[in-house]
């Protein structure tokens, strides 16, 4: 085969390809940006502000002479909460348990000194059932607290679920449980494998799901479980510093208990696993001599009723140590702030900009390379300064006494301690651009980085001054929902934990806080576009 | 682009008559005096169209800001707020355009070249200084008088909606301050609170001369500080914050309930903030006399 060659070619100017290119465009503004002496020696602060604050916010975080909760350790050596009523008995091997839950009910005692006049804590116990109450059929290793399990449970306010070693949740067949409509749980265990199903009949069953629990002893506890975390509220006054914690109990109705596999003629014994912590409603208090019920078992007929408090989830502590020693990086990005907005409106006082657009007259092409310069130095600066600090500020907060258990050591390079670090330089990065976006609506800088302080910082000071629910909201609509980014506590859904922004606690999680930020740099983006094309410059 | 811009950005109007009436009655103390300093900064700063935009946004904002809070505390839930704290939380934006209009007043000048013919005219350079500091606190005075007595109507507004009951005689005039009390310390401190903020930010922008790093150090004493000052983990330095950072100290003055609770007194408070102002002056215009404008 003959191949033909076209030589006749278009000419086109090598340089003028060159001109047009955007990576030309790129490189001018990055000229431009290391060209000035002053926002060079400003990232380079940025990076040592950044990591001297963290590092100097640790050095003050002395770990609270507060009473620890009782936690044990679960069997990832994370610090969970295993406490509730068991009514258990061994089992050998393989076999299977089924049940029928007919009801769940609950009761919360009020805090002692509720607002007067509150309708809401009137005198006496609320008969309420706490939304994540657990009342089900669990499979335990021993009944030693933190063993490994996997659970069928139903809950106050989240269907049925299947849960196993704490950190895992999977929903169920969704609805409250009552008598008119009952909820039928199973587990079976072939080796180290639990499979839970649930049934609103008895006769249909549908997998939930499996458990693989590695190392399971051959012999078991298995049976009925009933257990109701404390309920957690934000104080509701202006501020919100402090949380309430009001203890609840719940009693749930089973029968129809068949087990297969189990030793024959044992009979089931009932047990509390670790005492509860804090003041139960069953304890000395005057209110609830008549209408509490002691935890425990009562069976008639083969109708088993049981009552528990405590739970069973990972331990999610309410002060966030790393998070809040990462606080002190709003120093460094207060400057990234100002430069992003400097990086254009430089160019106004200067007149510069004339010279930029006459060079590159398609404007929006302009903004995105100075966005995109901006940003990566904005996100190089960031990331050298949190990784630097991060290690320095862990071991710090670790011989100032911050327990292991509950504050699990997390390197550099693990996920959440990538996230603090990744996400801080994503943080400055995204920030800086806003800033540049603004600054070039704007045009002057102090106004730029007002407003710019004005939208992801100052939320951060009034979510502490309104009313809890309005603060959170701030939180989830700002640009300042991004600072979860920096959250060191790991959080579960299955955990309603207090979270406050006083205790530096974002509603949203970490990278869809991230999102609302680089939403809100779009949107200021755009409008920077259509301004820098539609204005004389 | 108006053709008006070199105007806007110097400060600059073309003469009017009125001044060349002026200056051609006295010449001969025409830029001597302190006086003649205030006409000057007066007339610059309310010629630029942007003073009458930053405050009225510093109004807009007090008075929205506190009617948001006064509007989202409802009583069942907070009955024990501190009602006239709340209906002042405003301020905390308002501040902001106090400090932007302050910083501009003098770091305008330099990074356009007029703090040249500024001191070209007025040489004294503490009279330069003092003159603009004296035209801020009036202009801020009456802003934040305004903006103050605007939150207090929308909180004596809002709140009884709100089911917030008031004793017999905390009527109108008791939220506007006519009675004395809480209201009229927490209401005028809160005025004197941005008078301040507006001394302290024009001392800072005369040191620190340029206007995007004069309102990044402001608003990061202001916002900042305060935010790490309440997560900090360690309570001794919590309380430091609390008594000596300008604005946290500052802000005390709107307290009226559970004052014994407070770190510092509210006019000890106001005094801390005081002294930071006085310090920022002081260092600024000791600056500005020893170095080339």
């Amino acid at each position: 085969m003959i191949t033909t060659t076209r030589t006749n070619t278009p000419y086109r100017s090598a340089q003028q390809a060159g001109r047009d290119g955007f990576g030309q465009l790129l490189w001018a503004e990055w000229t431009k940006f290391r060209t000035v002496r002053g926002w060079v020696i400003g990232m380079l602060a940025v990076v040592l502000l950044t990591a001297l604050a963290i590092v100097a916010l640790a050095g003050t975080a002395k770990a609270g002479t507060n009473s620890l909760p009782t936690t044990a350790i679960g069997p990832g050596g994370q610090a969970v909460t295993d406490t509730f009523y068991f009514v258990h008995q061994p089992l050998d091997g393989n076999g299977s348990i089924t049940v029928r839950v007919t009801s769940l009910t609950g009761i919360e005692q009020p805090p002692p000194t509720g607002p007067q006049g509150s309708p809401g804590s009137s005198r006496g116990l609320l008969h309420v059932v706490q939304p994540w109450a657990k009342a089900g059929i669990i499979i335990k290793a021993s009944t030693r607290a933190g063993s490994a399990y996997a659970a069928m449970l139903v809950t106050g306010g989240h269907g049925v679920r299947m849960q196993y070693d704490f950190t895992h949740d999977t929903a169920g067949l969704p609805g409250a449980v009552s008598a008119a409509s009952p909820r039928w749980l199973r587990l079976t265990r072939s080796g180290d494998i639990i499979t839970g199903y649930d049934s609103a009949d008895g006769t249909h069953w549908t997998q939930v799901g499996t458990a693989s629990l590695a190392g399971l002893p051959s012999t078991v506890q298995v049976g009925l479980f009933v257990t109701s975390p404390p309920d957690q509220k934000a104080s509701p006054q202006r501020g919100g510093d402090s949380s309430i914690v009001s203890p609840t109990q719940a009693t749930a109705v089973f029968n129809q208990v068949g087990l297969q596999g189990g030793r024959p003629g044992t009979s089931w014994a009932g047990d509390q696993v670790q005492p509860v912590l804090g003041p139960s409603p069953a304890g000395p208090s005057p209110r609830c001599k008549s209408s509490c019920i002691s935890p425990g078992l009562r069976e008639s007929a083969g109708t088993f009723t049981v009552t528990g408090s405590g739970d069973i989830a990972p331990y999610v502590p309410i002060v966030d140590p790393i998070g809040v020693t990462f606080k002190g990086s709003l120093i460094g990005l207060l400057a990234v702030i100002a430069l992003g907005a400097i990086f254009i409106t430089a160019e106004y006082r200067r007149s510069m900009i004339r010279t930029t657009l006459a060079a590159s007259p398609r404007r929006s092409r302009v903004l995105v390379a100075k966005a995109i310069v901006i940003g990566a130095v904005a996100f190089i600066a960031g990331l050298v300064g949190a990784a630097i600090a991060y290690p320095i500020a862990e071991d710090k907060l670790r011989s100032q006494g911050w327990l292991t258990s509950l504050y699990p050591v997390r390197s550099l390079f693990s996920g959440p301690g990538l996230q603090i670090v990744v996400g801080t330089g994503a943080l400055f990065a995204v920030a800086a651009i806003l800033a540049l976006a603004v600054g070039t609506m704007v045009r002057r800088s102090a106004g730029a980085i007002a407003a710019v302080i004005g939208v992801l910082i100052v939320p951060l000071i009034l979510a502490t001054l309104l009313p809890l629910g309005i603060g959170q909201w701030l939180q989830r609509l700002t640009p300042a929902a991004a600072f979860a980014l920096q959250q060191g506590n790991q959080r579960y859904a299955q955990v309603s934990n207090v979270c406050t922004p006083y205790h530096g606690c974002y509603p949203l999680s970490p990278w869809t806080g991230f999102a609302v930020l680089c939403a809100w740099a779009v949107v200021a983006l755009g409008l920077a576009a259509y301004l820098l094309r539609r204005r004389d410059a | 682009m108006r053709q008006a811009l070199p105007a806007e950005s110097t400060g600059i109007r073309p003469t009017s008559h009125r001044e060349q009436t002026r200056t051609s009655e006295s010449p001969h103390l025409a830029w001597t005096g302190i006086s003649d300093a205030l006409h000057a900064e007066w007339t610059k700063l309310s010629t630029v169209s942007s003073t009458g935009w930053l405050l009225l946004a510093c109004i807009a904002l007090t008075v929205g800001g506190s009617a948001t809070a006064a509007d989202v505390v409802k009583c069942p839930a907070s009955c024990g707020a501190d009602v006239v704290r709340v209906s002042l939380t405003g301020i905390e934006l308002g501040q902001a355009i106090v400090a932007v209009l302050a910083v501009l007043m003098i770091s305008s000048e330099y990074s356009t070249g007029m703090i040249r013919i500024t001191l070209a005219a007025v040489p004294r350079r503490s009279t330069m200084l003092a003159a603009k500091a004296v035209v801020v606190t009036g202009v801020v005075l009456v802003t934040g008088i305004i903006a103050v007595l605007g939150s207090l109507l929308a909180a004596w507004f809002i709140l009884p909606g709100n089911g917030f009951t008031f004793p017999a005689g905390h009527g109108l005039a008791w939220w506007l301050g006519l009675h004395g009390g809480s209201p009229l310390r927490a209401g005028a401190g809160s005025v004197l609170y941005l008078v301040l903020i507006a001394l302290f930010s024009l001392g800072v922008a005369t040191a620190v001369r340029d206007s995007a790093v004069a309102i990044t150090v402001v608003l990061g004493m202001l916002y900042v500080v305060p935010i790490i000052g309440n997560l900090i983990l360690d309570p001794h330095w919590e309380r430091r914050i609390q008594r000596y950072a300008p604005a946290n100290a500052g802000l005390a003055i709107q307290f009226t309930k559970d004052l014994a609770k407070l770190p510092i007194g509210p006019w000890a408070g106001l005094g801390v903030l005081a002294a930071w102002a006085a310090a920022a002056l002081l260092a600024g215009g000791l600056l500005l006399r020893l170095r080339d404008a």
